[in-house]
């Protein structure tokens, strides 16, 4: 029996109740209704370049491998043999041509198909037994611009669908400059939070109000007193497309001056006219300014920062950060070090800005053990400046980045696919990006 | 870093720092300490000992600023991240080009401090506890007088509010550097065990 949110979520005036936040029952929904169903994020197509390169991920508690076959195809699958279950592999990331399993030495290829096992003449005698039935258990696989998602829902409608008009947007991160994007080396720096992931999750989508309060002290050694961060609802957007969301104001380069590195900050500037003729005036802004996003359900970035990552959801209390940094490719070896440095030194475990939000998610997750706390709605109803009703810019749109409209509508969609039977009943928007949009 | 200095900005561009060169470089010899040398004579290691449990007692009571003058100007403070590898991978498992959790010279720890310093980070008020437990202290001369190369590990527990704790475990490689009657740390690789970091965030220092 599947619970109906509609009376938890009042995404028109913004109350919602806190049992979404810790109630194991509407955890396991998610895990079927929104995780299962949705495009995930699981890689960045310069981690796995090569034939035989891999690296295993999380797409919610599903453990995958995900994998760039002999024909350069990249497969993603479960990381869970077929045979008693247990793990194929063991490394988060490599160079190989199988995959075997620890237990019995089941060998899997890079495409996920079984090839061949110990004492193969017995299932070759058994009677039914087919070699293609026992693979690992394949997901849908499409990029948009260097980012690889996947779902397992062979229902659900194609990536582009899913992005809709967001990735208008996500080409001001994405597509700025000729040759893509790469992540920078090493891995993700990975984090436990004993919070609900969506805390984290609806932060990213809407939150810059916090900024102004939590990251006083983090924000002072580099800006000076009271941070220096200038947010305001004059020239600031927050934008919303089938629950991604994106909050951002026009200053080009805000975020990124928080980490106090001039060369950086001197570099972006002798980019902007570059960045102006191929996205346009708007979307360069967008660049490194002031800004957060989160692309539905979980895969959030930081524009400037230029920090990626996923909320891994770990049960109703317990989240798993993974975080990389995206760069253009083309960008200077020693401007992409002072990237690594600067997203490390502010968005990591160790990071002067991550390290005061992590308290915050754990303690408004950790008070709703109280049976009176927990009946207590939480407040997401801060208005904003105004809605823009012509056709300029694409999704649903409002005036002024301090506001609470794109977290309404991450719980609206949050909603409408916990209550969903299936996919009919799950309202896309349809695209209709500008024509200026960059190829 | 005292709080009436809070007022004014400082200049963190003329703190001292190192270039990405001059990292790599402190990377690679700290990579390079496998304990090869001719192990410190026995007052040596007693001092170094005496300076690591000094080292751990004005962390623990928060004197960053005597804390921030046992650090040499070109210091290089690594915490690199640990990935799950097989064996047979052959690329490096560390390397200063990729990410890691500090890569810090000693102006990135002044910011460190200034964060501190401001007042206005809640989730350090109230106050952390740490207790800073340094032992398997083994030095080892270096080809440089007076530069001794420095295996420790180390047990950081922490407890804030109330039952919210972590035991940060791991070891240190150290370049030391004996000034007169100084001890000065120029180098620190700290080997964290942990591929996730299994607490929320590494709001200190090791």
């Amino acid at each position: 029996m599947s619970i109906n949110v509609s009376g938890l979520v009042d995404w028109q005036r913004g109350h919602i109740d806190r049992r979404i936040f810790w109630d194991p029952a509407i955890y396991e929904q998610e895990l079927e209704r929104v995780f299962a169903r949705s495009w995930l994020f699981v890689a960045h197509e310069s981690q796995i370049e090569e034939p035989g390169a891999f690296v295993t991920t999380y797409m919610a508690q599903d453990n995958v491998i995900v994998a760039r076959a002999s024909d350069r195809s990249i497969k993603v699958f479960l990381n869970s043999c077929p045979h008693r279950g247990n793990r194929v592999c063991f490394a988060d990331s490599g160079q190989g041509r199988q995959f075997t399993c620890n237990y019995h030495g089941w060998a899997f290829g890079l495409d996920g198909a079984l090839k061949r096992m110990p004492k193969m003449a017995l299932y070759k005698a058994t009677p039914g037994f087919r070699m293609e039935d026992w693979g690992l258990k394949r997901a849908r696989v499409e990029s948009y611009k260097g980012l690889v998602f996947a779902t397992f829902d062979e229902e659900a409608p194609s990536l582009g669908d899913w992005l809709g008009d967001f990735r208008w947007y996500l080409d001001a991160v994405l597509d700025v400059e000729e040759g893509g994007t790469e992540f920078l080396p090493g891995g993700a720096t990975r984090s436990v939070m004993n919070c609900n992931w969506k805390f984290p999750a609806d932060n990213f989508v809407g939150d810059i109000y916090h900024a102004l309060w939590t990251h006083l002290g983090g924000s002072e050694p580099t800006l000076g007193r009271h941070g220096g961060v200038i947010v305001e609802n004059e020239r600031s957007w927050q934008v919303s497309v089938n629950g991604h969301g994106w909050e951002f104001n026009d200053s080009f380069l805000g975020n990124a001056a928080t980490m106090g590195d001039r060369e950086m900050l001197r570099y972006m500037k002798s980019r902007q006219e570059a960045i102006t003729a191929r996205l346009g005036e708007f979307r360069a802004k967008m660049w490194g300014s002031v800004a957060s996003a989160n692309i539905f359900p979980n895969f959030s970035f930081l524009p400037g920062y230029f920090t990626f990552r996923t909320f891994q959801p770990k049960g109703p209390t317990k989240t798993e950060i993974h975080a990389w940094t995206l760069v253009p490719k083309n960008m200077p070896d020693d401007i992409k070090d002072r990237f690594r440095r600067g997203s490390m030194r502010t968005f990591s475990p160790s990071g002067l800005l991550e390290m005061d939000d992590g308290e915050n998610w754990e303690h408004s997750t950790a008070a709703n053990a109280g049976f009176v706390t927990r009946n207590q709605r939480l407040c997401y109803a801060m208005a904003p400046e105004g809605e823009l009703d012509d056709d300029s810019l694409p999704g649903t749109v409002t005036l002024g980045q301090l506001s609470d409209a794109n977290q309404r509508l991450f719980y609206k969609k949050w909603a409408e696919m916990m209550n969903a039977e299936t996919w009919q009943d799950i309202p896309l928007e349809k695209p209709a990006a500008p024509a200026e949009a960059a190829e | 870093m005292s709080g009436a200095a809070a007022s004014a900005k400082p200049d963190y561009s003329t703190y001292p720092t190192l270039d990405r060169k001059a990292r790599r470089a402190a990377a690679a010899a700290l990579l390079a300490m496998e304990g090869g040398g001719a192990p410190a004579s026995a007052a040596d290691l007693a001092r170094i000992e005496a300076f690591y449990r000094m080292e751990a007692r004005l962390l623990d009571e928060e004197f960053y600023d005597r804390w921030y003058d046992l650090l040499a100007d070109d210091l290089f403070y690594w915490m690199p991240l640990r990935e799950n590898r097989f064996r047979r991978d052959n690329r490096p498992s560390l390397s200063a080009d990729n990410m890691a959790m500090f890569d810090e010279t000693k102006a990135d720890i002044a910011v460190r401090l200034g964060r501190l310093a401001s007042n206005l980070v809640w989730t350090e008020d109230p106050p952390t506890r740490h207790v800073y437990l340094i032992s398997n202290v083994e030095a080892f001369e270096t080809g440089t007088t007076g530069e001794y190369e420095v295996h420790s590990a180390f047990v950081q527990y922490r407890n804030r509010s109330e039952h919210d704790e972590a035991q940060l475990v791991g070891r240190r490689r150290d370049l030391l550097r004996m000034v007169g009657d100084r001890i000065e740390v120029a180098g620190r690789l700290i080997l964290f065990p942990q591929s996730v970091l299994l607490t929320k965030n590494l709001s200190a220092f090791f």
